[in-house]
């Protein structure tokens, strides 16, 4: 199937290199022009300024996200099970609850590190069935965020495009390296491995895992690389019974 | 229970681990009573192949009986008791792959599908004990296995055909099968097969099943030779002749019409260039030696076909591809599409077409899996084949 996703955190795109880059240049800019005493080096200086001072407006934690799978399944059946927000935490796996507050509104629960919950309540801005739903957190959430999943038959025939817009905004404070932690610095990862799950639960009526499967004894080096492979967000639990739902 | 776990390059070791359970509603749980050592296994077992993890547990060949099902296995293809042979891939059967017969190319089924794919693009199914990348699943060198997808893969055997009849069907029979299915080929043609190994001794005999006037089969190892010309191939030795001068004499200078690579990323061959590929490759500068493949697309008639059922892991150089390219060669390849073959096999071996238990040599307890590993790799003890039965305890020596 065909699958592709990028993210851009903001500001960045302006620029054609990462902030790591920019602040050693900007230092070494301002170290050169200082050193030299000069009106040249005075302008260096200033240079190195601007360009440090770029550098620390790159770095907020925001973040669009966007992924695409062509599923093999029909529109109605990938909007059905993505419209029981009761069952997102069976393929968004740093969720740990959706709960449906009224048609409109829901209170999501995802856990940070150490357990910790971090919660928000999300409104639909829109929902066409079959085709679009649209969400954004109320104020008074830990994290802003919007998201947007369309769903498009495939105009040959081949299935249904789902393409998922997700943009994450995290206020400063604990929250923000809560949230870092819990998304790591990717979190396009994040989104496309959740969206990667919402195929497979949707065309094969489960989750592929092997979290929980029995093995030899891992040793250090067994767990740096259960680490270093992202084992962990196999999905955290044997799913249930109950959760089974037939397969497109 | 017990099994048989990776716990370094060469180093197996049989532990005692906790018994295997349901985690997804379409697992099943077989009791294993037959598993074999695969040569691709021992590209594990060089370390060759990243994505190890200490404590993971082999084989990806094993058959047994249905212990315990998920409520989601669909009931009409298989319940409690059954008797079934479990394909190594790992397909989920309802993805696009799957449904157009490519099951080894499953897109569900494997938990850790982005290494794959940072590593070929889009990533295969996953596999039993074969690597992270591909899926990191608890394998079948063991007691007992979780066999996710049960109502897709695992075929039912019926009773009275003895384990080491079928339990080939796993893997190696239909790998063989569908490497000389890739030849495409027509009655009457000529196919040069490299290495005589277990696949490729199912690869030379299906390649007479399927109409092939000559197959020319190549190995230094005596006893593989002589299989191999039981099944009325031609041999070469590369250790005693120029493989390409060989070939180009027996053809007339035409080259076989089809060449099959069923070798894979550690061959063996002479001089400088298997040296540079072998420094290479412990250097960790090119995970495979393409040593056959080269030697293949040189020896390929015009306009003929290379079938690759031998594994690769990662990148090769020194690939001859204006040869590929200007003798507009074909070249077909893949992990097996298991489901594909098991069905019609199988009954290959019930009407007594073939008896695939001819390539075993070895019949151990697990217990002595570490053991089987260092023969089979150092083609020691003429070791062609090494099945292990699980429930049978080591005899006191």
């Amino acid at each position: 199937m065909q699958r592709s996703s990028a993210s851009s955190e903001r500001g960045s795109s302006q620029l054609p290199f990462g902030p790591k880059t920019l602040v050693i240049g900007a230092a070494a800019l301002i170290a050169y022009g200082l050193t030299r005493r000069s009106k040249t080096g005075t302008a260096l200086a200033a240079a190195g300024g601007l360009l440090a001072y770029k550098a620390i407006q790159v770095r907020s934690t925001e973040a669009k996200t966007h992924a695409v799978f062509l599923v093999n399944a029909s529109p109605e059946q990938a909007y059905r099970l993505w419209r029981d927000f009761k069952g997102l935490s069976r393929f968004m796996v740093h969720l740990k609850s959706v709960r449906e507050i009224d048609t409109r509104r829901s209170e999501w629960v995802a856990l940070g590190p150490g357990q910790r919950e971090i919660r928000w309540t999300a409104e639909i801005t829109e929902d066409t069935a079959n085709q679009r739903i649209a969400w954004r957190s109320l104020p008074n959430s830990d994290v802003h965020t919007k998201g947007s999943v369309n769903f498009r038959p495939d105009p040959l025939g081949r299935g249904t495009f789902v393409s998922v817009n997700v943009e994450y905004g995290v206020p400063g404070g604990p929250v923000t390296s809560g949230l870092a932690a819990l998304f790591g610095t990717k979190p396009e990862f994040v989104v496309r491995e959740d969206v990667r799950r919402f195929k497979q639960l949707l065309e094969s009526g489960e989750v592929p895992t092997t979290r929980c499967q029995t093995h030899g004894p891992r040793g250090i080096h067994g767990h740096t690389e259960r680490v270093l492979f992202r084992e962990k967000t196999n999905l955290p639990d044997p799913q249930a019974a109950p959760a089974y739902r037939k397969s497109a | 229970m017990k099994a048989v776990c990776w716990m370094g390059k060469e180093k197996m070791q049989v532990h005692d681990v906790p018994d295997p359970k349901i985690l997804n509603p379409r697992d099943a749980i077989v009791r294993i009573t037959s598993t074999c050592i695969c040569g691709s296994d021992l590209h594990l077992y060089d370390g060759f192949i990243p994505t190890m993890e200490q404590g993971d547990i082999l084989g990806h060949e094993f058959m047994g009986d249905v212990v315990e099902i998920g409520p989601g296995v669909n009931k009409e293809k298989l319940k409690i008791g059954d008797r079934v042979v479990v394909p190594f891939t790992i397909a989920c059967g309802n993805c696009q792959p799957c449904k157009e017969q490519l099951w080894s190319c499953c897109d569900n089924s494997n938990p850790n599908a982005w290494i794959a794919e940072k590593m070929m693009g889009y990533s295969p199914s996953g596999l039993f004990g074969y690597t992270h990348m591909l899926g990191g699943y608890s394998g079948g060198q063991a007691q007992y296995a979780r066999v996710p997808y049960a109502d897709v893969g695992p075929i039912k055997i019926p009773e009275g055909i003895p384990d080491e009849k079928v339990v080939f069907l796993s893997d190696i029979f239909p790998t063989g099968y569908m490497g000389a299915e890739n030849c495409n080929i027509r009655p009457g043609d000529t196919v040069a097969v490299w290495g005589c190994g277990p696949v490729a001794q199912f690869a030379i005999r299906s390649c007479f099943m399927l109409g092939a006037g000559r197959v020319i089969a190549i190995d230094r190892v005596r006893e593989r030779l002589e299989l191999a010309q039981a099944a009325g191939a031609e041999t070469l030795n590369f250790d005693q002749v120029d493989i390409l001068d060989a070939l180009h004499e027996m053809t007339g200078n035409r080259g076989p019409d089809a060449c099959m690579d069923v070798v894979g990323m550690e061959a063996s061959g002479h001089g400088a260039l298997y040296a540079y590929d072998r420094a290479k490759q412990v250097a960790r500068i090119q995970t495979d030696r393409p040593i056959v493949l080269r030697q293949a697309i040189m020896a390929c008639k015009k306009g003929g076909t290379i079938s690759i059922p031998g594994v690769y892991g990662g990148f090769v150089d020194k690939i001859p591809l204006g040869a590929y390219m200007n003798k507009a060669i074909t070249m077909k390849t893949g992990q097996t599409h298991m489901m594909r073959y098991m069905g019609p096999l199988l009954e290959r071996v019930q009407r007594g077409e073939i008896d695939p238990s001819f390539v075993i040599s070895h019949k151990l307890p697990l217990d002595k899996a570490p053991e089987g590993y260092r023969i089979f790799r150092d083609k020691q003890d003429r070791c062609i084949k090494i099945v292990l039965k699980p429930w049978e305890q080591p005899l006191a020596a």
